[in-house]
């Protein structure tokens, strides 16, 4: 095939696409358009909730890097040296440590079971984002003792009957009440609410935060352990890095270390599994139905010009030039449909990103990368170009007598 | 020059055989202006495509200028049509989607040995020659039949090729436009020294030929010159 060749291939495509028929081309790339669509709308919708999720996770559950009991244990021990040594290692933001302690909750007539989490204010705040997330009052101070911040959700509302309630709540607390809380050691206290926070992660949000100090009185005693200690790194370190310094400098000797992505494997894996299996799912819809319209337009486009390939060929054309004539209109067409897949994409980006759906674990946007873009334009191209070569190469090969005597 | 020896071309239609051309031997001399002759059925066009490389023979011999055409490969037949032959068909075959002078330049730029200037110049000049250069950028379908035709002559003719073939290339056409197709040819024959062989079955054409060979029953009946002819 030489340049002539291609040339002649490429104006015979182009003229049959701009003064074939209209309506067929202009349905054709509307189908490749949808199908792009289609095959980048669901994995980066999944992908843009996994992030979110994977955000809530990182900013209210285990940041970077979370140490926990080692099996079998119920606290990591020696805490006070253990945080000394992990806020002292390069790379380490802060190590902030909590301690959770089972609890009645009693307001007004209301009773209710909450786990009391005790935090260090000014460790936690470099830890984890929930002081930003103050919807009354204000955050906890340290050393602040007899004073507890709680979930909106936890906290209710007054408006609300009690049957008609989604979770249940204390119906109505506002910052400045009293709460009685009964620990599981029988210790009770009054605390006065000081804060209400709402996070949209929902363990966090049924829960409540004192102060260390305050947990201390209600232990009695001086707490040298942890249920958890979260670890946030500073930028341009990676969670194994600090996963390894830790381990390296023997923390693994009272708790276990373990990375966000580890525990997300866990966690989420399955889910991520399935999402992944559903994203699977919807790029081979989409290959198909792309590969078999086109298969379909050109094998038409073939056959209602058998005759006038035979003439061509007759006329000393040569059946590469036919076959690439088909292969031009293909491609064409397939660039044409990507394009507007993309301009779909981009736009239903945009909307979902001005309106996205909300809802308590997880917003949805869709999450997409211009490497997406490019590997499923690059599939759907590939799959276009082999739709319409087979049809085309079948029909260049015919033999002159019986294509013009069509 | 082309000599054909002995050529036979026969279809099979299940058990019955249809001896399409039976035993051709023809000399036809650079120049002439041959017409094929003879009733429906009798072979024309079969003959036609054979000389013209568009189907091979069940047997027999085709040289062209010494050359033993049969014995090309697919490929090269193709560009010996290309280079050296012209087809008129006869209902004009022109690619829809393609303009007049589009249609014109389709052969010639896929020559190796045709420049850019030059496709465009032959294509203007073979345009202004059948009268349709003002039309150059209609699409066939917004000309006439006879225009059509013209058209489809000035494709076969603007690689200037050694045999010019037209079947039956006035049937769709009323006498008017057939005259005019008919006394272009003679003028592409008469000008040029054009080799055509032509193929028809109305018999005021003779009139135009230099030679007429009437077939029937795919054998040759007569072989006569027409000193009459121009
Ligand atoms: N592809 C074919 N298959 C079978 N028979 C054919 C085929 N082409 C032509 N014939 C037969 O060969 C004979 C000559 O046909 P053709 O050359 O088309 O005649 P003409 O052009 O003189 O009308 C006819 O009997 C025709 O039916
Ligand atoms: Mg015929």
């Amino acid at each position: 095939m030489g340049k002539k060749e291609l040339k002649v291939a490429f104006l015979l495509a182009l003229r049959s696409l701009q003064r074939g028929s209209r309506s067929s081309t202009i349905l054709t790339v509307l189908i490749i358009g949808m199908c792009f669509t289609n095959m980048i709308f669901l994995p980066s919708m999944f992908s843009g909730i996994g992030q979110g999720i994977t955000k809530q996770i990182v900013d209210y559950e285990t940041s970077n890097v979370l140490v926990s009991p080692k099996t079998g244990e119920q606290y990591i021990t020696d805490l006070g040296t253990t945080l000394d040594l992990i806020n002292g290692m390069p790379g380490v933001q802060r190590a902030s440590p909590q301690y959770s302690k089972g609890a009645t909750f009693k307001y007004r007539q209301r009773v209710l079971g909450v786990s009391v989490r005790a935090i260090s204010p000014s460790d936690e705040m470099e830890v984890s984002p929930v002081y930003t997330k103050m919807v009354a009052g204000s955050y906890l101070g340290e050393g602040d003792t007899g004073e507890i911040i709680i979930g909106k959700p936890l906290a209710g509302d007054a408006t609300v009957r009690q049957e008609d309630e989604f979770e249940p709540s204390l119906g109505g607390v506002r910052v400045g009440d009293s709460i009685t809380v009964e620990y599981g050691n029988g210790y009770t206290k009054d605390y006065r609410v000081k804060g209400i926070y709402y996070t949209g992660w929902s363990p966090v949000d049924s829960a409540a935060f004192v102060t260390w100090t305050d947990m201390e009185q209600v232990e009695g005693k001086t707490l040298d352990q942890a249920d958890s200690i979260t670890v946030k790194a500073k930028p341009g370190y990676s969670e194994q890095f600090i996963k390894n310094e830790l381990l390296a400098y023997g923390v693994g000797e009272n708790g276990k270390v373990q990375t966000m992505t580890d525990l997300l494997s866990k966690s989420i894996g399955k889910v991520l599994q399935s999402f992944a299996i559903i994203n699977m799912v919807s790029l081979v819809v989409s290959v198909i139905i792309t590969t078999v319209v086109l298969f379909i337009v050109i094998t038409i486009k073939t056959l209602s010009s058998r005759k006038q390939i035979g003439i061509l060929k007759a006329i000393g054309v040569d059946k590469e030039v036919i076959m690439h004539n088909y292969g031009f209109q293909v491609m064409i067409l397939g660039v044409l449909g990507i394009i507007l897949g993309i301009i779909i994409t981009l736009l239903l980006a945009a909307y979902m990103f001005i309106h996205p759906i909300v809802t308590p674990e997880w917003s949805a946007y869709l999450y997409i990368t211009p490497w997406d873009i490019v590997t499923n334009s690059v599939i759907l191209f590939c799959a276009a170009v082999v739709a319409g070569y087979v049809p085309a190469y079948q029909v260049s090969r015919e033999d002159i007598q019986s294509a013009m005597r069509a | 020059m082309i000599e054909i020896n002995d050529l036979q071309r026969i279809y099979h239609m299940g058990t019955v055989e249809v001896r399409a051309l039976d035993g051709i031997t023809l000399t036809i001399e650079k120049g002439e202006f041959l017409g094929i002759m003879g009733a429906s059925g009798s072979g024309k066009t079969t003959l036609l495509h054979m000389v013209g490389l568009l189907d091979l023979p069940t047997s027999g011999r085709i040289t062209i200028d010494g050359l033993d055409v049969l014995r090309l490969t697919d490929y090269e037949k193709t560009m010996f049509r290309l280079y050296k032959l012209g087809y008129v068909f006869q209902d004009y075959a022109l690619v829809p989607d393609l303009t007049v002078m589009e249609n014109v330049a389709l052969p010639a730029m896929l020559r190796k040995d045709r420049s850019e200037e030059q496709v465009k110049k032959d294509s203007f000049s073979i345009l202004q020659k059948i009268g349709l250069y003002d039309r150059r950028d209609h699409l066939p379908r917004e000309l006439s039949g006879g225009q059509q035709q013209r058209v489809s002559i000035a494709r076969a003719m603007v690689n200037k090729p050694d045999i010019l073939f037209a079947d039956e290339p006035c049937a769709n056409l009323d006498s008017e436009n057939s005259k005019m197709v008919l006394d272009l040819f003679h003028e592409i024959n008469e000008e040029m020294k054009q080799t055509i062989i032509m193929v028809s079955h109305e018999d005021w054409h003779k009139d135009y030929f230099h030679r007429i060979v009437r077939l029937r029953d795919g054998k040759i009946a007569s072989d006569e010159k027409n000193l009459s002819a121009g």
